[in-house]
């Protein structure tokens, strides 16, 4: 039977010929996206293993060994908002492990540059960045070391003395292969968040993947009426149902074996230009993009078997007598219990708002369950509200094209929902997210801080367990060297505060402020003025750093001389520029040199660090919404090309019996419109509502309006679904005519 | 005694093959004719020429004296759909709809609220004793009451004509019979016109007049002419 099925398939003339190579197409394509999906999945893990290494050092990162220890030092440096990774080493023995990426330890004044960064190097002044690496260049970090071929990193070789003396230095025995478990200080690669990362990840790519899976069993559907009747005519010469059955899905499955091989071929096309989307903000190596053989094997038997179930199934909804296909058996409607989990999945949210989870695994862990549970809960209701919707139209409509398209959604809500529901989680996505992003910024000011904190580059110390070892004072060279560096504005030098004078309680905490010359402070008005008359101000260091600049601010005279603040050691070294990114990164390559303990920091680095993540997020949801998009719009015009092509001659009965093929317009333009625009809006509703909450409960803030970008990415992402929808009309006036009617 | 619709001289063909060759034909209002011919003859392209779904290449279609095949496409949409209605052998039921807004939809098409078309679409159903069949669908429906249900929908806009196209080829001779009775007692109730195109003479013999199709021409026989 299946030998006869298999020459059916193939040598069933033009037509069958036609139809087969248009599924293998449709199921091509969604093969060759998905496996793209995957290994972009795959590419995120690896991308996430290949900077495990830096967080050497880490609470719970780095097993003890029998070796030789190295002493080990890392931080996190920037150049023009870009992170740039740093870790000074000195072994102590031949035994002392070596990081991955090295084939030798760099000796002192050597130092080992990622592809990347040795660009910028050979690009860039040294005055402005090749200062701040002591020594030469004397290789680059191999790609076992880097996340992406975009990273910069340098691993700068010291004495053992050089590096003990830095802050956080640590002696180690192994270099880490796993994350860590606490991240008291800074952890360095994306992949720290090991558990919420996984969850996110795991959200994403069900975003992807769902409506890749819905647009291969759509595409399976293809020319379903044309082949039930052939069925039918089988069925007329003695074919059994069973073997109908077995006839159905070997034709599916040929076509979707066809489409399986040429989707991996697709695959192997499309993997240049995916290694090149940003999923996370960086790009990823080509070699990353795989596949497990796990996944290869589940798309290679999972896709064919998928599509020969969907055909056995699709059956189900047709009895083929030897009559011809005489009877439609109408589904059950879905259960009034459908929209329960969204329900629940929001009313988790809202309890979060009362009363919160304390730990920050306890908050990743309760938040993404619950937009999980509403995800999942808009994808179990949209059938039901498709039903709900449709029918309280039906019962009131006076129009006929109205009526029609009603009582179709109503009668297969979810063959309706199906089409749309991709598009339905990628807006909920990029809803909830760019929701809680612009949030987040507007209560934070501005990404890069305020106009004038933009000009500032600032030194800290690096902080460690200890209390942070500050500089006793600033060489007059430092300062004159700044001072020359074309651009600068002005220096202070906050001083540290040993006394603790105007020291205020805050709750259980002293907060100290640091000590400034007020002919200094003056120098640096985003921080703030002093009292009339005063010599010294006592500054909030909080004040100091803030990404908000605070020029009316009058600080507190300070009862110490202008002498003794200058004899007390520094705590930040603080200057402004005209804001140009050569005296800036000089000033910063400046201190980087002279104060090898001290963080040297720009507003745009608090960008780069604390809000990157947050912008990893935000690429990552348009990634999803510009990905699932075209996925959602090629479902919806298989759908509606395939429900023009089932009901071809009623449509055609009724536009000749004088229904205006505007009405049919009309009624094919509904069907599809209705369930794409209504549960959108409760899409997007119910992601502004779980971005809301989420807000509410774990920052106290009011949801703000995302930017344009949002509303254009959505009302492209809608438009487009409406123009694909449109594009399918021109097919109703041929496919109805009246030869449709005389051939059936 | 003007015809309500008359054809002169038809000819159409389909690429190479013609299928009317000179057809002519005149139906009287109130008459009922059945066309008859073999497979092939060009009886079915005749009626959809008489309905304006097909133009003819060359002849005319003269509908209460108007040029019909003179009409744009909207034109005679428009006169389908305000003056005709249809019966056909089979699949002419909008399946997502209820047998009750299956019928009715001949009247939202011309704008009546959908009570309104409701209650006027119901007493057919006692009528042609479809009663408590309102809410199902044509899945839901046997053959014969799917049969009724077209043939309820193509009179309940009251039309000046009636077009069946083998109304009674999907039905066994019983239930054929049935539907047969009850389009010609309706039509005849209401004065509706109808023109039935069939191969077979016990449906013919319903009919006032029989008009023979062979190779694509028509030839008008008498009442109480028995067919060939």
């Amino acid at each position: 039977m299946i030998a006869f099925s298999l020459r059916l398939a193939v040598s069933g003339g033009r037509e069958a010929v036609a139809r087969l190579l248009m599924i293998a197409a449709a199921v091509a394509i969604g093969v060759g996206l998905l496996l793209s999906t995957v290994s972009s999945m795959n590419a995120i893990d690896r991308m996430n293993a290949r900077q495990v290494w830096m967080n050497t050092g880490a609470k719970g990162a780095t097993a003890a060994a029998p070796a030789d220890p190295l002493w080990w030092h890392a931080r996190m440096d920037y150049y023009r908002g870009e992170s740039v990774f740093r870790a000074d080493l000195a072994p102590t023995g031949p035994t002392s492990p070596l990081p991955p990426g090295l084939t030798r330890f760099p000796a002192p004044g050597e130092y080992y540059a990622s592809p990347a960064l040795a660009k910028l190097l050979r690009e860039t002044p040294a005055v402005e960045l090749g200062d701040r690496f002591p020594g030469r260049q004397v290789g680059t970090l191999g790609e076992d070391a880097l996340p992406s071929p975009d990273t910069l990193a340098v691993v700068t070789g010291r004495t053992a003395d050089e590096v003990r003396a830095m802050p956080r230095a640590a002696g180690v025995t192994s270099i880490a292969t796993t994350l860590p478990t606490d991240c008291e200080y800074d952890c360095y690669g994306a992949g720290v968040h090991g558990d919420a990362l996984v969850l996110v990840l795991t959200v994403v790519a069900a975003a992807l993947i769902f409506p890749v899976l819905i647009f291969i069993g759509t595409a399976t559907r293809l020319s379903a009426a044309t082949r039930e009747q052939r069925y039918a005519a089988m069925r007329l010469v003695g074919a059994t149902p069973g073997q109908v059955s077995v006839i159905s899905a070997v034709e599916s499955t040929v076509a979707a074996v066809v489409g399986t091989v040429v989707g991996f071929g697709l695959y192997f096309v499309l993997k240049p230009l995916v290694a090149d989307v940003p999923f996370t903000g960086a790009r990823f190596f080509a070699s990353d993009l795989s596949l497990t053989p796990t996944q290869v094997a589940g798309v290679v038997l999972g896709v064919p078997l998928a599509a020969a179930l969907a055909a056995r199934f699709a059956l189900r909804r047709v009895t083929i007598s030897p009559l011809g296909v005489s009877r439609r058996v109408t589904p059950k409607p879905p259960s009034p219990w459908r929209p329960a989990p969204l329900v629940v999945g929001l009313a988790e949210l809202g309890y979060f708002v009362a009363d919160h989870p304390k730990t920050t695994n306890g908050q990743s862990l309760a938040y993404l369950s619950s937009f999980v549970l509403v995800m999942l809960g808009l994808v179990i209701a949209g059938p039901w509200l498709t039903l709900a919707t449709a029918r309280a139209v039906a019962r009131r409509t006076s129009r006929p094209a109205t009526l029609i398209a009603m009582r179709r959604l109503g009668d297969d809500p979810r063959a309706g929902f199906r089409s749309v529901a991709g598009l339905v989680l990628a807006l909920f996505v990029t809803t909830a997210t760019l929701g809680i992003m612009s949030t987040i910024n507007v209560n934070r000011g501005s990404i890069d801080g305020a106009p004038e904190v933009r000009k500032a580059v600032v030194a800290t110390p690096l902080l460690g367990p200890e209390r942070p070892a500050v500089l006793p004072s600033v060489p007059d060279g430092v300062m004159a060297r700044a001072r020359a560096v074309p651009g600068f504005e002005g220096m202070a030098l906050l001083h540290d505060n040993p006394a603790g004078i105007g020291a205020s309680q805050y709750g259980r905490e002293r907060l100290v402020p640091v000590l400034v010359r007020c002919s200094e402070l003056a120098q640096i008005p985003a921080v703030g003025h002093c009292a009339p008359g005063a010599v010294v101000a006592a500054v909030d260091r909080n004040g100091v750093l803030d990404l908000q600049a605070h020029p009316d601010k009058e600080w507190p005279a300070a009862p110490v001389s202008a002498e003794e603040v200058a004899a007390l050691p520094v705590f930040i070294v603080y200057a402004t520029t005209d804001d140009s990114q050569a005296a800036k990164e000089q000033l910063r390559t400046l201190f980087t040199e002279a104060f090898p303990a001290y963080l040297t920091r720009m507003a745009e680095d608090y960008a780069s660090e604390g809000q990157k993540r947050v912008q990893g997020w935000r690429q990552l949801a348009n990634v999803v919404l510009l990905t699932t998009l075209p996925v959602a719009g090629c479902s919806l015009a298989v759908s509606v090309v395939a429900g023009l092509s089932d009901r071809r001659r009623p449509f055609a009965m009724l536009r000749l019996t004088g229904a205006p093929l505007r009405l049919l317009r009309r009624v094919v333009a509904l069907e599809s419109a209705l369930p794409l625009l209504v549960v959108s809006a409760l899409a997007i509703a119910t992601g502004f509502a779980a971005a809301a909450m989420f807000l509410k409960a774990q920052m106290g803030y009011d949801l703000v309006s995302p930017d344009l970008t949002y509303y254009a990415l959505t009302g492209f992402g809608l438009v487009a679904s409406l123009g694909i929808i449109a594009s399918t009309l021109p097919l109703l006036r041929r496919i109805t005519g009246p030869e449709a009617a005389r051939n059936g | 005694m003007t015809p309500v619709i008359e054809a002169r001289d038809l000819a159409l063909a389909f690429g190479e093959t013609p299928a009317l060759r000179g057809a002519s034909l005149s139906v009287q209002a109130g008459e009922v004719l059945a066309i008859m011919g073999p497979s092939g003859s060009g009886k079915s392209t005749l009626l959809h020429c008489l309905a304006g779904i097909l133009v003819p290449d060359a002849g005319e279609v003269l509908f209460e004296g108007q040029r019909l095949d003179r009409m744009s496409e909207a034109q005679r949409s428009a006169l389908r759909r305000d003056r005709f209605g249809f019966v056909f052998q089979f699949g002419q039921l909008v399946p997502e709809l209820t047998a009750e807004e299956n019928v009715a939809l001949p009247l939202l098409l011309n704008g009546v609220r959908r009570g309104a078309a409701l209650a006027q679409a119901r007493p057919w159903f006692a009528r042609l004793g479809l009663d408590g069949l309102e809410q199902r669908r044509s899945g839901e429906l046997s053959g014969g009451q799917a049969q009724r249900v077209a043939l309820a929908r193509g009179l309940v806009a009251r039309p000046r004509l009636l077009f069946a196209d083998e109304p009674t080829g999907a039905l066994d001779s019983l239930t054929g019979e049935q539907v047969m009775e009850l389009m010609v007692a309706s039509a005849r109730e209401q004065g509706t016109t109808v023109i039935l195109v069939t191969h077979e003479p016990r449906v013919a013999a319903y009919a006032d007049r029989e008009a023979i199709v062979r190779d694509g021409q028509a030839r008008t026989l008498s009442a109480g002419s028995v067919a060939p």
